[in-house]
């Protein structure tokens, strides 16, 4: 599939902002060392980036100005619902911040804005996961693995807070340290599966016969088209030996040695916590390019671009 | 309930284009119009096609096969598109199972071609809609036309009479017998998403040249004294 840019970037400012705010709001719950101006930060944080998100994955759709009619197919799209969800935290995230704003606290607001969010986080890895013809998406995995890389976005950017404004509070520290291993893991499982799917064969998409070869003599064009360029990405497939490596790396690797650090050290510092969010924020962007670069659409067997089973 | 279909016999059908070509003419101008190119006389002309002529070989040298495949939106009777679509802009007409995109409701976020295992969508990126073949349902209700113009234009056109279209579901109709009598069959069934539209298997014929071999291709017969002399004359021109 053809990466598409402003979905990746979708995925890292909404991720982030749904992950920071769920994390900074149970924290305030449980602990005592997230001061209010630590809480209206990360409110005000999230605010910012889930409106930047949505204006940003606007550029996917061909007209802007209708994207208001999403929210028309609740019962059975999980696009529309992603919109739904996505307005409603968006509104009320702004509504609580307001009111942290103004000096005024409420538990039940925040705990909708969670609810809402992750409700937002489930409709887009469902977008993904519900689609039946990329095999590689199609798995409850997707839908975990994007709810953990929220909290790992989420995570990554309270560390990152945490520094400027309580250094001295570690309890973040095993947070990220949990949600990078449980994030790796579920990513690893993604890619050690790809080889054991069982994938349709040519044969099956025409329904001929299964022991006879068939292969495809033209495509009835001599030049791209829709299916060709929007289902198969020829240059990221080249690329995503060297992509995918660099991915692990800067989203699971060198966070992980910088948390273990943290760990040890008991000390949190501005500089590489800054480091750290980076890298998660540069790995994660370039861990959704592959993930869309890795998902093979099954309409690509009628153009002999499908991976057979043995690949 | 009606579902109109094409039903295609593979049999008969040479691979000409003639059906992509007449589609893209009728419909480029239709009230589903226009079908956008992209780069139309430069290197690389490309644009949208409600339907494309794939062509296959089957079996193992010497014993192959070659058939042609024309693939059009299959208006699967549980069209994966339909519900995914956030507004609703995509449709699946009760009245006669037709598959539609509402143009002013559509928003181009491409959901629906992600959800169509047969790549039948193709996406206008001058229009920024997702457009599909429409079964011409501007020509099959169009009174102004003689009952006989009212099919699609691939219908019209093929040359080789390789198309039908009707009702699969009404006993009486020329596309229900077709499939009933000749084993048609559809294409990727474990898809789940019943395709309506069919394709008529083809059959293992073996030519019997046993009579060319004898009378024709021998050094004194004149008809291969004449084709022999012509292939010489014309190598020779080039």
């Amino acid at each position: 599939m053809h990466p598409p840019l402003s979905l990746i970037f979708f995925f890292v400012t909404g991720g982030t902002s749904v992950g920071l705010f769920t994390l900074i709001y149970m924290l305030d719950i449980l602990s005592s060392d997230i001061s209010k101006e630590i809480l209206f930060m990360g409110s005000f944080v999230s605010l910012c980036l889930i409106a930047v998100g949505a204006v940003g994955a606007s550029f996917h759709l061909g007209h802007k100005l209708r994207a208001w009619k999403a929210v028309r197919r609740f019962r059975t799209s999980w696009l529309s619902r992603e919109a739904i969800f996505s307005g409603i935290y968006g509104a009320l995230l702004l509504l609580y911040t307001l009111l942290l704003h103004n000096s005024k606290n409420s538990l039940y607001i925040g705990a909708l804005v969670c609810l809402f969010g992750l409700l937002s986080a489930f409709s887009t890895a469902m977008i993904y996961a519900s689609n039946r013809f990329v095999l590689e998406w199609h798995t409850p995995v997707t839908v975990l693995y994007f709810l953990i890389m929220y909290l790992m976005l989420g995570a990554g950017a309270l560390n990152f807070l945490l520094s400027v404004y309580n250094p001295a509070y570690g309890g973040i520290f095993k947070i990220l340290l949990v949600v990078l291993v449980l994030a790796f893991l579920l990513r690893l499982y993604f890619n050690i599966r790809q080889p054991y799917i069982k994938r349709p064969s040519l044969a099956e998409a025409l329904n001929l016969p299964f022991n006879k070869p068939v292969r495809l003599v033209d495509k009835g064009t001599t030049t791209e088209n829709y299916c060709t360029k929007e289902f198969f990405y020829r240059k990221g497939k080249e690329r995503l030996s060297v992509f995918l490596p660099l991915a692990y790396l800067l989203t699971f690797f060198i966070p992980t040695a910088f948390s273990l650090y943290f760990l040890l050290m008991k000390e949190n510092q501005i500089l590489v916590s800054g480091v750290v969010f980076f890298s998660i924020l540069s790995g994660s962007i370039l861990e959704r390019w592959c993930f869309f670069v890795e998902g093979n659409h099954v309409q690509n067997l009628f153009y002999g671009l499908y991976p057979s089973e043995k690949s | 309930m009606a579902q109109y279909a094409l039903v295609i016999d593979l049999n008969v059908c040479v691979g000409c284009h003639a059906c992509a070509v007449n589609c893209k003419e009728w419909n480029t101008q239709g009230q589903f119009g226009p079908l956008s190119d992209y780069d139309p006389y430069g290197e690389t002309p490309s644009g949208v096609w409600y339907n494309r002529v794939f062509t296959f070989e089957v079996g193992e040298f010497p014993n192959v096969e070659i058939f042609h495949i024309p693939k059009s939106c299959l208006h699967c009777q549980e069209a994966p598109c339909v519900p995914v679509c956030p507004t609703g802009a995509s449709y699946k007409r009760e009245e006669d199972g037709i598959v539609l995109v509402n143009y002013n409701d559509c928003i181009g976020c491409k959901l629906c071609s992600w959800n169509c295992p047969y790549g039948c969508r193709e996406f206008d990126e001058i229009e920024k809609v997702m457009k599909k073949c429409t079964l011409c349902i501007d020509r099959i209700y169009d009174e102004s036309l003689p009952p006989s113009q009212r099919k699609p234009a691939c219908v019209l056109t093929c040359p080789a009479k390789a198309r039908f279209f009707g009702d699969i579901e009404d006993p009486q109709s020329e596309a229900y017998k077709a499939i009933k009598e000749r084993g048609g069959y559809v294409l990727f069934p474990s898809t789940g998403a019943v395709p309506s539209n069919h394709y008529l298997p083809r059959t293992e014929k073996e030519l019997d040249l046993s009579d060319l071999e004898e009378r024709i291709l021998k050094p004194d017969s004149q008809l291969f004294l004449e084709v022999w002399k012509r292939i010489k004359t014309s190598k020779e021109d080039y």
